[in-house]
């Protein structure tokens, strides 16, 4: 499936820089909401089921398969927050940098 | 009043992540459009709106002049980026989620022995220009993009990340749009009875369900261009208990008889077509309907007599969303496209109908880019033959 719509995409600031990372920002601020969840719904567990104190989650270490797990895990979440980069290269492959080639568009459906 | 979404069988399922991603661009839009977006008008007021008329001599005339003057301004900038990766980023979160599960979802979907409805799939249909230009509002493969066999990916994705993109305020089952209007013929025409209805471009049926519920002696059909919106909306309405006779087909000209139907409606249809194409459909529907039938289209309201700040918010996803129609068809003149198409002058209905859903939470009162439904009202266009 591919991951971008197909049209130009419009950039707002006068440095287009700025609007990518404006979007690899809100990438990670949902991240940390994703991940502010799911340790609210385990904690709240937990302390239902009398199961863990906090400081045994403070005292973890991972073993080597879970240090692999979390290895896999980050190469994933990376590649979500840096999403809009990979979406740039599309739009270069697609030949959708310039201005005109949305126009064209709007030009086509109204007239 | 929060609305979850039905959680129905063909629905695709959420992981915590998943369901966290999506609230959190669910969270991320109400905040824009109840906190930062009606900002704008006030950057416009104070800062934008001077700037013109001390350089052009003159106030801003139309939603044009509005424009050139604010995309300058940054705060301006700093909203319509966010929009824009508020949108890009529900496609993202959801599209993942329906991926990890396609399999499981096509062979529900294949899964109906005894079907109350009917879908029947035209893999020669040429999908219209206007679709294939840009993915229209952004999603990626748009309606009609089919990457696997049976595939029923486009409409799943389509069902729940509406539910985000509403903000939840099309209610459980997303139908804001057929239940409103499907009321509000109700309401007004007491006395008409549709026997055969057809709804254009129904993408997944959400608005379309609502009248078998509302008009239970009628027989309901929908058509639509894309397969994989058509084999899901079929699974669905089936799931739900809903007779549905779906067909792919374009609105433009379709394979039904002259004066097949009492009643002709669609949802938000129009915006995604072409200037040639409304015609075309406007025209078909006049073909379709039995003399004293009626058309109905719902439509946020046309620009004209608007305040041009008013209509530029609005036409925001004309050029920032992919929704390249949606500014020509608002400034167009309604009555002169209904008589172009066969209807009597006198017969042209332009109204505004209340949301079934009006008490939904976050409603903002405007209607403004990335604020669907925030207006708790819908535009009606549409004609008695």
């Amino acid at each position: 499936m591919a991951k971008k719509a197909k049209g130009k995409k419009p950039t707002f600031f006068a440095d287009p820089q700025v609007d990518k990372l404006m979007a690899i920002v809100m990438a990670l601020a949902g991240e940390v909401s994703v991940l502010r969840e799911r340790l609210d719904t385990v904690e709240r567990l937990i302390e239902s089921k009398g199961l863990l104190t906090r400081q045994e989650i403070e005292a973890y270490r991972p073993n080597s398969q879970a240090a692999e797990e979390r290895e896999q895990w980050r190469m994933e979440y990376i590649a979500r927050i840096l999403r809009v980069i990979h979406e740039e290269l599309e739009a270069v492959e697609w030949g959708e940098t310039m201005p005109e080639s949305y126009e064209a568009a709007v030009q086509a459906v109204s007239s | 009043m929060i609305y979850e979404q039905t959680q129905h069988e063909m629905l695709p399922h959420v992981t915590h992540d998943e369901l966290a991603r999506q609230n959190f661009v669910q969270s991320l839009k109400v905040h824009l459009a109840t906190a930062v977006s009606p900002g704008n008008k006030v950057v416009y007021e104070k800062r934008a709106k001077p700037r013109f008329e001390r350089e052009h001599k003159r106030a801003p005339q139309d939603r044009h002049d509005v424009r050139r003057v604010m995309k300058d301004e940054s705060y301006y900038q700093t909203w319509s980026a966010l929009l824009r990766t508020s949108q890009e980023m529900m496609w993202d979160s959801v599209a993942a989620s329906v991926e990890r599960q396609l399999p499981v979802l096509i062979a529900k979907a294949k899964r109906n022995e005894k079907p109350l409805g009917s879908l029947t799939l035209n893999p020669q249909l040429p999908i219209p220009a206007y679709h294939t230009a840009v993915d229209i509002h952004c999603q990626p493969g748009a309606y009609h993009t089919e990457t696997t066999a049976d595939d029923v990916a486009a409409g799943a994705i389509y069902d729940r990340a509406v539910h985000v993109y509403a903000m939840g305020r099309m209610g459980p089952m997303n139908d804001d749009l057929g239940a409103s209007l499907a009321a509000y013929v109700k309401q007004q025409y007491p006395n008409f009875q549709p026997y055969r209805i057809l709804d254009m471009g129904c993408s997944v049926g959400h608005s379309t369900i609502p009248y078998v519920d509302t008009y239970p002696e009628a027989e309901v059909h929908a058509i639509e261009i894309g397969a994989p919106m058509l084999r899901y909306a079929h699974a669905r309405a089936e799931v739900l208990g809903k007779r549905v006779y779906f067909s792919q087909q374009n609105a433009e000209r379709t394979n039904f008889a002259d004066g097949s139907f009492d009643l002709v409606v669609s949802h938000i249809l129009l915006h995604e077509t072409s200037r040639t194409a409304i015609r075309n459909i406007i025209r078909e529907c006049h073909r379709l309907l039995k003399p004293g039938g009626m058309m109905l289209h719902v439509e946020v309201p046309q620009y004209h007599g608007m305040d041009p700040y008013d209509s530029f918010i609005l036409d925001w996803d004309t050029y920032n969303n992919n929704e390249p129609f949606w500014g020509t068809l608002h400034d167009m003149d309604l009555v002169e496209l209904a008589t172009s198409g066969g209807f009597a002058q006198e017969k042209v209905i332009q109204t505004t109908i209340p949301s079934a859903f009006k008490m939904a939470r976050s409603r903002t009162g405007l209607f403004q880019g990335g604020d669907f439904g925030g207006g708790g009202a819908w535009f009606v266009f549409g004609a008695v033959k």
